[in-house]
């Protein structure tokens, strides 16, 4: 069941209207048999086997740990063993099915995998395993009940592309929750954003890249046209499931984590990385980078490269190091070899350049007395981390790493040799790439709201509690403009047939 | 040992991680008040502090810890 389904929409009325006439101690299980049917409606059933061995791992393990029985010396040795065992089971099932794209060209056409993949099992699995360690680390107390332990894992708005939740930031699913007119209305509204987003700018987008993508043509600025398109594609598409996402979830008083804050007005990559898919970003922080720097073998390096290389090298060594383990982690949770050099490689590189290149940047930009805050030199800073993150995200469109280096090997290459072609952006080749002029109109029009709302939310936190704070009729108008947009100018229904979200195949 | 004089050491350890000598620091400091404390940053500042008080911070405590007032609590604690 696709979450921009009308099925989707018709299971989130009827489960929220069940949900606040039910007694508020049965609200936890009705989340539980929601989750249970959205997924048989969503994946192959037999593949909610690995979701079961996975909650079962944690459970057993960190009951265990917690428990009277690791209280001796041999007990605090099974528990070691019973939680490096059940990170192991979720790493293997994660590794088996869904990072097939790994180990499968090494076994040539010979490699088959029969059985599929669980539902959102790149992001489950993360959190499984942050809640085995947060239960080892002692910072949360391990759930006594199964079945509410499985709820954490299977909660059915963020199956499909998370966010990827703490324990900590879950533990409302177990709470009462009385009926809230705030939350079904912030709710609803932020599900009606997430529609706007996939359904009339994303889709769209899409078509002009996908065309883009499937011509062999011989002029430079069609490939420009589609590096510099991508990114909002791949933000419309993955934010407005968020936004989905987080609204569903809303309307049952469960408020989840965050992915998104105005990626596109990073001024540095590091920055960027802050702002995009945040969850992915703390989980590899707080379970890979910490616990690695923190090591004694990396507190040792780190002392010694300090004492060869000076305080500012030794320190970047052990930076280097730490965060290309991370970018790895993340590189390698995507699932295949493009995004090894798509995503860890490149940005990797990037920020580590920026790191040694930081103080001889500021001494140019003192020299130059460039105004660090003001708003040209700040554009200027978007703009390179639009283009930086772009060039990235070439990997994410490509089917193979050759692929994206013929992209680029194209888009250079006739750019340079004089094919660059720009009257293509003011004849009408921009009407043969699938989209009509009301279309090219509708795509601006969308942006400049995306633009309007990530201001907004800049200066004034959640836009949408700045039009809370306006008159009534603003109010209407605004929420059923949107409406009237989608309904309208969304590509969706039979003949559409909206293609499925970018961050679901993770 | 006594929070001042935790906070006395502390208070040098925040100025050789973050390289600024003006450093002063109080319960209520936070990441938002010293410019170069960010996430990496801050794994560097929790190893240095294990460094001058000779012991390891839990790794649960390492994220969740809001301000310099709970570091301290943390270092007092670990120092009974």
């Amino acid at each position: 069941m696709s979450i921009t389904s009308f099925g989707f929409l018709l299971m989130i009325c009827a489960g929220v209207s069940l949900y606040y006439i039910l007694p508020k101690s049965w609200q936890w299980v009705e989340l539980l048999v929601l989750s249970l049917i959205f997924y048989c409606m969503s994946a192959a059933p037999y593949t909610f086997v690995y979701i079961l061995i996975s909650t079962a791992a944690a459970y057993i393990s960190t009951r265990f740990a917690r428990g009277k029985g690791a209280e001796t010396d041999r007990g605090r040795k099974l528990a070691a063993c019973l939680g490096v065992g059940a990170v192991l089971i979720n790493v293997g099932l994660w590794f088996v099915f869904k990072g097939k794209g790994l180990w499968m060209p090494f076994f040539g056409e010979a490699a088959v995998m029969p059985y599929l993949a669980a539902l959102g099992m790149g992001y489950y699995t993360l959190q499984v395993i942050g809640y085995i360690l947060d239960c080892y680390w002692g910072s949360i107390e391990p759930q006594k009940n199964p079945l509410k332990l499985l709820l954490f894992v299977c909660f059915f708005p963020q199956m499909i592309t998370g966010p990827i939740s703490r324990y900590s930031q879950l533990e409302a699913l177990y709470e009462k929750h009385p009926l809230s007119y705030e939350n079904i209305t912030f709710g609803a509204q932020r599900i009606l954003w997430g529609f706007f987003k996939k359904l009339v700018l994303a889709e769209r987008v899409g078509a002009v890249v996908n065309a883009i993508w499937e011509m062999q043509t011989q002029e430079a600025v069609f490939l420009w046209i589609a590096l510099l398109l991508y990114p909002i594609q791949m933000y419309a598409d993955f934010s407005g499931c968020m936004d989905i996402v987080i609204g569903a979830a809303e309307c049952f008083g469960i408020k989840l984590p965050e992915n998104f804050n105005n990626p596109f007005f990073a001024r540095s990559i590091q920055e960027f990385w802050q702002r995009w898919h945040i969850t992915l970003g703390t989980w590899a922080k707080d379970y890979v980078l910490y616990p690695l720097l923190k090591s004694e073998r990396m507190v040792r390096l780190g002392s010694s490269a300090k004492k060869k290389f000076g305080k500012r090298y030794g320190k970047f060594i052990s930076t280097a190091l730490g965060m290309l383990v991370l970018w790895l982690v993340m590189g390698i949770w995507h699932g295949g070899v493009k995004y090894i050099l798509g995503v860890s490689l490149w940005y990797w590189a990037l920020l580590m350049l920026g790191d040694l290149c930081a103080p001889g940047l500021k001494k140019v930009t003192r020299l130059l007395k460039v105004h660090e805050d003001s708003f040209s030199w700040r554009l200027l800073q978007s703009i390179r981390t639009y283009l930086i993150y772009a060039v990235g995200a070439v990997f994410f469109r490509a089917e193979t790493v050759g692929g994206a280096l013929a992209f680029f090997k194209n888009m250079l290459v006739m750019t340079v040799n004089g094919n660059l072609h720009l009257e293509n952006l003011f004849n009408k080749s921009l009407l043969q790439l699938g989209l009509n002029i009301s279309d090219w109109i509708v795509i601006l029009i969308s942006v400049l709201l995306l633009v309007t709302a990530a201001v907004l939310r800049e200066k004034d936190g959640y836009a949408r509690a700045w039009v809370a704070r306006q008159i009534l009729p603003f109010r209407w108008f605004v929420w059923l403009g949107f409406l009237v947009a989608v309904v309208i100018c969304g590509k969706y229904g039979e003949q559409y047939n909206a293609v499925n979200f970018i961050y679901q195949i993770f | 040992m006594t929070r001042e004089e935790v906070y006395e050491r502390l208070t040098g350890v925040f100025r050789d991680v973050f390289d600024d000598e003006s450093i002063e620091i109080t319960d209520g400091t936070t990441a938002d008040d010293i410019e170069d404390w960010d996430s990496f940053e801050h794994i560097n500042l929790v190893v240095a502090v294990e460094e001058e008080f000779s012991f390891k911070i839990p790794m649960g405590k390492v994220v969740t810890m809001k301000n310099v007032g709970e570091m301290v609590d943390i270092i007092l604690d670990m120092g009974k």
